[in-house]
């Protein structure tokens, strides 16, 4: 056991620190304005897809260097990407794909040029999300499947202009054996998206029906009916980005440096010692995970696979958030209700309240808290099913 | 970065598994006979002592040139995590933890030679007396005094809670000989012969089966070559030995949280009520759940904070302060779902569920509380500089 970093991990380090000195957003604005310059620079660094494996075009990082760039980066605001085609879809792609497949959608993923939404949950298919109805029926020729149903919880299918899709292909025999993994192009005809609106107040989560959807048989992955086997590898890949440890640490940093200036009477939140016990509380919980974190990185390295210790990070990592979360919006006491005027209280107010309230979700999707135990029982201590 | 165990490591792991599981309960100090053994002096067994000698436990973190094996903080974890796990009543803790660290880190080479080698030959048992009445958790708050005179030092004042005093050869005492009742500076260790005239001891045994006494010194005659480390510098010492402590009592506890997450799954797995083991039920189950990530999540901050430790890196102390809070906070709530999960039998000694739900309560008070911790926690905790940070979106 060594905690120190070896000599090229400090080399590493040392390079990804220089590149974000160099290339990352300096301010907020320019999170917006130089967005495509950011992208850019990744691409001709070849850090765009640090997870993807080398003969698609990864960086071949080590457990570690993974772990580096992670802690680096979020130290800086860097231009959101979403998940869904890089981090969920482009790992099924690589192992279940054909040939075309990977030819025709990999690289529109790695540029960011097409977005990418996920069709899992249906409004009768949460946590039990093999019990999915949305049907899919191949055509007598075999040439293409027409679809119907609906989709729930899609979270930016508004922007989306593709969706990978679990369909029920038949609905004998084992639930798990019926499903298939289709792409869907959002701008079928027969497909309707319908807004919902979460906690927060925003926009990002959807209702997507389908009515006679047509899907040719070529967008189909892999086997028909081995759809649930080809989503539950993806699972894992959802799971382990959702903890967000290292931004967790770098927020409730943040959250320090706003209590600072948060008055209270002559002195300010920071002197008081039962806030700053909970901030503690929370931060010791996160320097744990971390470095649970880092234990089921270096199992990974060894065994080829992320280790149950995966969903540990996802049932502590989401609490972590809501607690820092619920800390941010107790910091700014009266003025997190204001949800109008800009220039009453401070600035952190309006956002903290509604990443709190968004925030909530953290502990559902992705599958829920209460399933991940389920898992945890079953995996890893050998606990049986009634 | 290497998270991996040392093969070295690992066998060390097996052996004294294989042995506690093995030889250990046949000494007598099995669960059955734990407290009726903790009644009398010396509440151990002194033939598994020396059996723990002769297999090099003993001498598993002390320098090759004083007889050891020279091994470091990750070795004294392994070797620790397993005793946990065994209930060993042995006072290890006490004489290689506390005490030989203390000669290790403050005395002289001719104090090391006369006392390290008779340590890893199971042949000198030490013990630390630190702990004072009004101190409660400070670790400098000592008003023990060591007045000086012409040949030496002369020792007055009361100490409590001394483990293993009672069998101990040479006592290692924590005295005050300058400056006011709690500072930092101002306090030197003593080396004492246990035997010494005018120490009165009244000794009884813990909660969880160990010995322990009340000391009283009383115009105590020390010579000049017993003063451990340098005068008045004695907190580094012991900042040091708490430190060891700290880590290995959270080794200790993490061993015996992953038994009783592991005792409480077998359990209520066998457990029928309702038609059903328990462990079907969701409720039950959640729970050991919750037992488990507790126990995993100590055992990264104990990996942290030990690695730490080891490397002499920053966060060393920071770190220390997260473990010790994180053990008593999760010991608590592991050893108080075990006896829950396990029902009437939970409320018994007649499982070693009971017997590490009560040495996981004893253990918080040990060298700071939970609370302590905390708060010392939050006078390292980094506070960044800057302005306040108004956009706080997660990316």
């Amino acid at each position: 056991m060594d905690i120190e970093l070896r000599e090229e991990d400090l080399a590493f380090q040392q390079e990804v620190r220089d590149f974000l000195q160099q290339h990352a957003p300096k301010n907020s604005s320019e999170l917006w304005s130089k967005r495509n310059d950011w992208f850019k620079a990744l691409k001709e660094k070849g850090w765009d897809c640090p997870k993807w494996p080398v003969e698609f075009g990864g960086p071949g990082w080590s457990p570690v260097q993974h772990f580096i760039w992670d802690k680096e980066t979020c130290a800086y605001s860097l231009p959101p990407e979403l998940p869904f085609g890089k981090v969920m879809l482009a790992p099924i792609l690589m192992r279940y794909g054909s040939k075309e497949q990977i030819e025709r959608f990999l690289p529109d993923i790695r540029d960011n040029k097409v977005n990418w939404c996920q069709g899992y949950s249906e409004p009768g298919a949460g946590s039990d999300l093999a019990s999915l109805k949305t049907k899919a029926e191949l055509s007598a020729d075999g040439k293409e499947y027409t679809v119907n149903g609906t989709k729930i919880w899609t979270t930016m299918g508004h922007m989306a202009q593709w969706m990978f899709c679990l369909t029920r292909t038949q609905s004998t025999g084992v639930r798990q054996e019926g499903i298939t993994f289709l792409l869907i192009n959002m701008k079928t005809p027969g497909i309707t998206v319908k807004p919902i609106f979460t906690l927060g107040g925003s926009h990002h989560v959807n209702q997507v029906f389908f009515d006679n959807v047509k899907v040719p048989v070529e967008n189909r992955i892999g086997e028909e009916g081995k759809g649930w086997t080809y989503a539950k590898g993806l699972l894992q890949h959802e799971r382990s980005g959702i903890a967000g440890i290292s931004r967790t640490i770098v927020a409730l940093d943040k959250l320090k440096k706003n209590a600072r200036a948060v008055p209270d009477g002559d002195h300010t939140l920071l002197d008081d010692r039962s806030f700053l016990s909970r901030i503690a509380e929370t931060e010791i919980e996160l320097r744990a995970l971390e470095f649970a974190e880092l234990r089921s990185l270096a199992d990974a390295q060894h065994t080829g696979e992320p280790g149950p210790a995966s969903s540990i990070l996802k049932l502590k990592g989401t609490e972590m958030q809501q607690r820092m979360q619920e800390l941010t919006i107790e910091a700014a006491g009266i003025y997190g209700l204001n949800q109008g005027f800009k220039e009453a209280g401070p600035k952190f107010s309006k956002m903290g309240m509604m990443l709190y309230l968004n925030g909530r979700a953290a502990t559902v999707y992705g599958g829920c808290s209460e399933v991940q135990k389920d898992v945890i029982a079953k995996r890893v201590l050998g606990l049986v099913d009634a | 970065m290497d998270f991996r165990f040392t093969e070295e490591q690992q066998l060390l792991r097996d052996s004294i598994e294989k042995f506690l599981r093995e030889d250990y309960g046949s000494a007598g100090v099995g669960i059955a006979e734990r407290r009726k053994k903790s009644r009398k002096v010396p509440g151990f067994d002194e033939a598994t002592w020396h059996t723990f000698a002769d297999l090099g436990w003993l001498g598993v973190a002390i320098p090759e040139e004083f007889g050891g094996i020279g091994g470091n903080l990750v070795d004294t974890m392994v070797v620790m995590e397993e005793l946990g796990k065994g209930l060993v009543l042995e006072p290890y803790f006490p004489t290689v933890v506390l005490g030989a660290n203390a000669v290790l880190l403050g005395g002289s080479d001719a104090q090391k030679r006369e006392i390290l080698p008779g340590v890893v030959e199971g042949k000198i048992l030490l013990a630390l007396a630190h702990a004072e009445e009004q101190a409660r958790n400070n670790p400098f708050d000592i008003a023990t005094t060591a007045t000086r005179h012409d040949s030496g030092w002369t020792l007055n004042g009361s100490k409590s809670l001394v483990l293993n005093a009672d069998s101990a050869h040479q006592l290692i005492v924590v005295a005050r000989t300058s400056g006011n009742r709690a500072d930092r500076n101002g306090i030197t260790l003593f080396l004492v012969d246990a035997k010494s005239e005018g120490i009165t001891r009244t000794d009884y045994p813990t909660v969880d089966c160990l010995r322990a006494s009340e000391i009283r010194f009383e115009n105590v005659m020390v010579g000049q070559s017993q003063v451990l480390g340098t005068l008045d510098n004695g907190a580094e010492v012991l900042e040091g030995v708490i430190q060891r402590a700290i880590l290995a009592l959270g080794a200790e506890a993490v061993g015996m949280m992953e038994m009783l997450h592991r005792d409480t799954a077998a359990y209520t797995s066998q457990r029928i009520q309702f038609g059903h083991p328990l462990s079907q039920f969701q409720t039950v189950k959640h729970r050991i759940v919750d037992m488990f990530v507790e126990t995993e999540l100590t055992r990264s901050l104990l990996y942290r904070a030990t690695m730490e430790a080891e490397a002499g890196h920053p966060d060393a102390q920071l770190d220390l302060h997260a473990l010790k809070h994180k053990v008593g906070k999760a010991g608590r709530f592991v050893g108080q779902s075990a006896v829950q999960l396990h029902g009437g039998m939970g409320q018994t000694e007649e499982l070693r569920i009971g017997h590490y739900f009560i040495r996981l309560t004893a253990m918080d008070p040990l060298f700071g509380d939970k609370d302590y911790h905390l708060r010392r926690y939050v006078d390292l905790m980094s506070i960044p500089e800057g302005e306040p940070d108004a956009n706080i979106l997660p990316f």
